[in-house]
């Protein structure tokens, strides 16, 4: 048993590792800059190059800071047109235009030069002193080479240099301090596209990065239980799963004891009456309840029952707002009152389902020659129900233990949403919204490992309630 | 020689059409009538038709355009039109271009049966509801099921929201149909001690499997993302094309492994444990929240469209699929039929394919059946809560969620929310009635 159980969790490992890739890829493809999320500050822009200069080093040291300034992974295997030192160059969206550039031209070391003249000109034209006739040109300027950062478009390049080159050729005091650079940029660009090595896109290479590298950092940081800070209010990610998790283990928990309740003794009668007009109409009923969508009832049961325009049974928003200050016994039930209309939206389904089980279940076992052998020595309907036949049912119920424990992060989800309750469903959308990928993560990763847990304590209770099934020789 | 090939090849196929007739058509024949004797079951794939019906002629019965009109003395189809001009066969005559139709002034003219596109914005009738008074000229152009906040009508958001409603389906139980009979299929036949290869076959495939990788998906990433942006034909097209390099490479380097086998000195074969490995994957995609992760990858989308939601949900909901079709086959490779199929020396993919997954294919169908409702339930969440779904696609779930907006406005939280749920019990009715017929003695 113990030797089962220590090889299923070294079984896990690989698996988790297949997740954590998994959420890994998603992050680092994700859409927007979490550097620039972090600061709320658009790096560069107006402002003299001393500003700019400073700017670019609180956000060269916040992305230090983050450890987003080292290589992503232990390796990379990719076409040869893929630039090994890339992740060096801070800004992610100057970053994806560079390898676009080195895969369109097939040539690293050409954009690299494309990119160092630019980045030079640039400071140049930031060191102009903007004064009243030149101000307007210089604005333009220095969109024209912003955008240049972005765009990986052969003629779109080529238009906004020649663009800048009239603006620059304008003014006789810009063009004195920046024509040099301004023809090196030309040059360099021009050698990046009559030089085009196209065949380096098809010969794969291997670069290795060695252990100090972003994945390992994070990885090894979530082993040891620091999930990282929310890109958003800079908060500790674990203190923010902490207080949505409870509200969502109340919710999901209770939910799930009140189905139980309720569902096991309705499965076992309509199996016992089966036939039955009222057991056909149980089932039907329960048939219908486990295919109502929950959100439809939820956004039903806002309008009908709740305090906007329906008859202002319930609360529908949050949780309530009574202060800390007062009674505790007040606030249980000030948050007891806004829990009803969600415990019951979240409840219905699992219930309706767990009951649908439990009927499969016991009418398996009634079938049974015990069960009739049982009732032909004269023992009570009742006693062999209750005693013989609910005891050997209850196999599929237990597989359906395995949900709870990662129903108690996600099962709640859309409800939550739907009421505002601050739970795990609600921090996790937010957090999608808002591209706060720390939580996001975090949560996938919790979630997956709860699945796992939740999986072996259903085995393993498989076993205890059913001595038939041995672990020695089980398959998969 | 010959004839004796011609006389051999003769009694094989007596052979097969034995197994065939044998295992495959007496079992559907009673399959299907297993089904017909479950009236509700019967009635529900009714309604599914109907919903097919709706879905395939949506344009011809809510629509902007006329059906047939006589304007300045020549006939015209406008919406027959529309399919040509968005195949490119044909463009709008110049009359017609950026034009509203209902301002047009027609010698006769047919309307569909309901006169708008969910998209159609009609501002003098915003949260009008079915039983209101509404600002409209008569009768032909009332909102029967009222209108939303932009006046959308509510009617043709629903007669379109069901080729939404069943594309998901289609669309995503598809991709999880070929995966995870695929897989199950591979898992089920071979199991961890059947599929023997020599070490350099193995290697081979191993660099093959990787270079084309590489070569299919790899340097063609940017092609790939570059079609997702223009559209999902081209994105298709792209994709096919990946899949075919991939194909072909794989096949130069069996090929090559075949070469292999010839070599004078004996290679070590070794048993490739492929159901382990498998379930090893099934298992990892069962334990990652598939409500999280749809979402989750949907929001980094940078230009999310229905498509690729469908494909999220392919994508993570074939391993129930895999693992029917795997238990069934590892019951069915023991059987006779497949020794019988063994002793021939037919090969092992024609054995899996032909003989060996048709009888496995029942309980993937209830598979099927019970995972489009779920992909249906997950799609309408989704829309619901605003997440993958362009803003600007009128889903089932988009539409009720604009009833949170307004709570006065029950037309639009009662209609949709409805047709959700008729749809995801039909499904789940199916797929009762398909578990009846195939296990006849839980039935009695």
């Amino acid at each position: 048993m113990l030797k089962y159980i220590f090889k299923r969790i070294l079984i896990f490992i690989p698996t988790l590792i297949v997740i954590s890739l998994l959420t890994f890829v998603i992050s680092i493809n994700a859409p927007g800059d979490p550097v620039e999320t972090m600061l709320n500050q658009n790096v560069g822009g107006e402002g003299r190059s001393g500003e700019k200069l400073a700017s670019e080093k609180t956000y060269n040291e916040k992305r230090k800071e983050l450890g987003f300034d080292l290589p992503l992974f232990y390796f990379s295997f990719t076409n040869k047109t893929y630039p090994d030192t890339l992740y060096k160059i801070p800004k992610k969206a100057h970053r994806e235009t560079l390898q676009r550039l080195s895969y369109e031209y097939g040539a690293w070391e050409n954009v690299s030069t494309y990119y160092q003249a630019l980045r030079a000109l640039e400071f140049k034209v930031f060191e102009i002193m903007p004064s009243d006739e030149n101000s307007s040109k210089l604005r333009n300027i220095k969109d024209n080479l912003n955008s240049l950062y972005l765009t990986h478009n052969e003629n779109e390049i080529k238009q906004t240099i020649e663009t800048v080159e009239f603006d620059i050729f304008k003014d006789s005091n810009i063009k004195k301090t920046v024509e040099t650079d301004f023809f090196e940029l030309k040059n360099s660009f021009e050698h990046l596209i009559y030089n085009k090595e196209i065949i380096n896109r098809y010969i794969p290479t291997i670069h290795i990065y060695g252990f100090n590298n972003q994945y390992h950092n994070w990885i090894s940081n979530f082993i040891v239980g620091e999930f990282g800070i929310s890109y958003q209010d800079k908060r500790p990610v674990s203190s923010k799963i902490f207080d949505a998790l409870k509200w969502s283990m109340i919710l999901s928990i209770l939910s799930i004891i009140i189905a139980y309740i309720v569902a096991v003794p309705l499965g076992v009668k309509s199996a016992v009456d089966k036939g039955k007009t009222s057991e056909k109409i149980i089932t039907t009923g329960l048939f219908l309840l486990y295919s109502l969508p929950n959100f439809w009832i939820a956004t039903m049961l806002i309008q009908y029952l709740g305090d906007g325009d329906g008859l202002g049974w319930f609360p529908t928003h949050g949780l309530g707002e009574l202060p800390e200050s007062a009674p505790y016994w007040d606030r249980f039930f000030e948050t007891a009152y806004h829990f009803i209309l969600p415990l019951f939206c979240l409840t219905y389904a699992s219930f309706a389902f767990i009951s649908r089980q439990m009927r499969g279940g016991m009418l398996n076992v009634l079938e049974m020659d015990y069960i009739r052998t049982a009732r032909a020595k004269g023992l009570k309907k009742q006693v062999v129900i209750w005693k013989h036949a609910f005891r050997n049912s209850l196999i599929p119920i237990i597989t359906l233990f395995a949900n709870i424990f990662p129903a108690a992060i996600s099962g709640s989800f859309i409800i939550e949403v739907i009421f505002s309750i601050p739970g795990m469903g609600q921090l996790t959308l937010q957090a999608i919204f808002q591209r706060d990928y720390p939580i996001v993560f975090t949560v996938l990763m919790f979630s997956s490992i709860l699945t796992l847990v939740g999986i072996l304590i259903a085995d393993i209770m498989y076993a205890f309630v059913d001595p038939r099934i041995s672990f020695s020789n089980k398959k998969s | 020689m010959n004839l004796f090939n011609l006389f051999n090849r003769r009694k094989n196929r007596e052979a097969n059409t034995l197994i065939l007739q044998n295992n495959n058509e007496s079992y559907w024949k009673i399959v299907r009538q297993q089904f017909k004797k479950n009236k509700i079951a019967v009635y529900s794939l009714r309604v599914v038709f109907i919903f097919i019906f709706i879905a395939l002629f949506a344009d011809f019965i809510a629509n902007e355009k006329p059906l047939v009109a006589k304007y300045n003395g020549n006939i015209y189809f406008p919406v027959m039109k529309e399919y040509a001009v968005d195949l490119g066969f044909s463009d709008w005559h110049d009359e017609f271009r950026n034009v509203s139709w209902r301002g047009l002034k027609y010698d006769w003219v047919i309307w569909p049966p309901v006169p708008y596109l969910p998209r159609n914005i009609d501002v003098s009738n915003t949260w009008v509801g079915p039983f209101h008074d509404q600002n409209v000229e008569s009768a032909r152009w009332k909102h029967w099921l009222g209108t939303d906040d932009l006046g959308h009508d509510v009617l043709a958001g629903m007669i379109h929201g069901t080729r939404i409603a069943l594309l998901v389906g289609l669309v995503s139980m598809g991709i999880a149909a070929i995966i995870g009979i695929f897989f199950g299929a591979v898992a089920g036949y071979y199991g961890d001690e059947k599929l023997k290869m020599n070490i350099i076959s193995i290697l081979l495939y191993v660099i093959g499997f990787i270079l084309a990788v590489f070569y299919a998906f790899g340097t063609r990433s940017y092609a790939l993302a570059d079609a997702i942006g223009t559209s999902f034909g081209s994105f298709m097209w792209e994709f096919l094309l990946s899949i075919l390099l991939f194909v072909a490479i794989i096949y130069v380097f069996k090929l090559i492994a075949s070469l292999a086998k010839k070599l004078p000195f004996k290679v070590k074969e070794i048993s490739i444990p492929i159901d382990i490995l498998i379930s090893r994957l099934i298992e990892i995609v069962v334990s990652i929240p598939q409500l999280f992760l749809i979402i989750s990858i949907a929001a980094v989308v940078a230009k999310p469209s229905i498509f690729i939601v469908m494909v999220i949900i392919g994508l993570t909901t074939w391993t129930g699929i895999a693992r029917f079709t795997r238990a069934e086959l590892l019951r069915i490779r023991n059987l006779e039929f497949i020794e019988a199929a063994n002793a021939l020396g037919y090969k092992e993919w024609r054995i899996i394919v032909k003989h060996a997954l048709p009888n496995a294919l029942s309980p993937v169908l209830i598979a099927i059946a019970f995972g489009i409702a779920s992909a249906i339930l997950i799609e309408s969440t989704l829309s619901f809560i605003g997440v993958g779904v362009p803003a600007e696609t009128i889903t089932w779930g988009s539409m009720l969620s604009k009833a949170r907006a307004v709570s006065s406005a029950w037309w639009l939280a009662i209609i949709p929310g409805f047709a959700i749920f008729i749809t995801v019990t039909i499904y789940n009715l199916i797929g009762e009635g398909l578990t009846d017929a195939m296990n006849p003695k839980l039935k009695k």
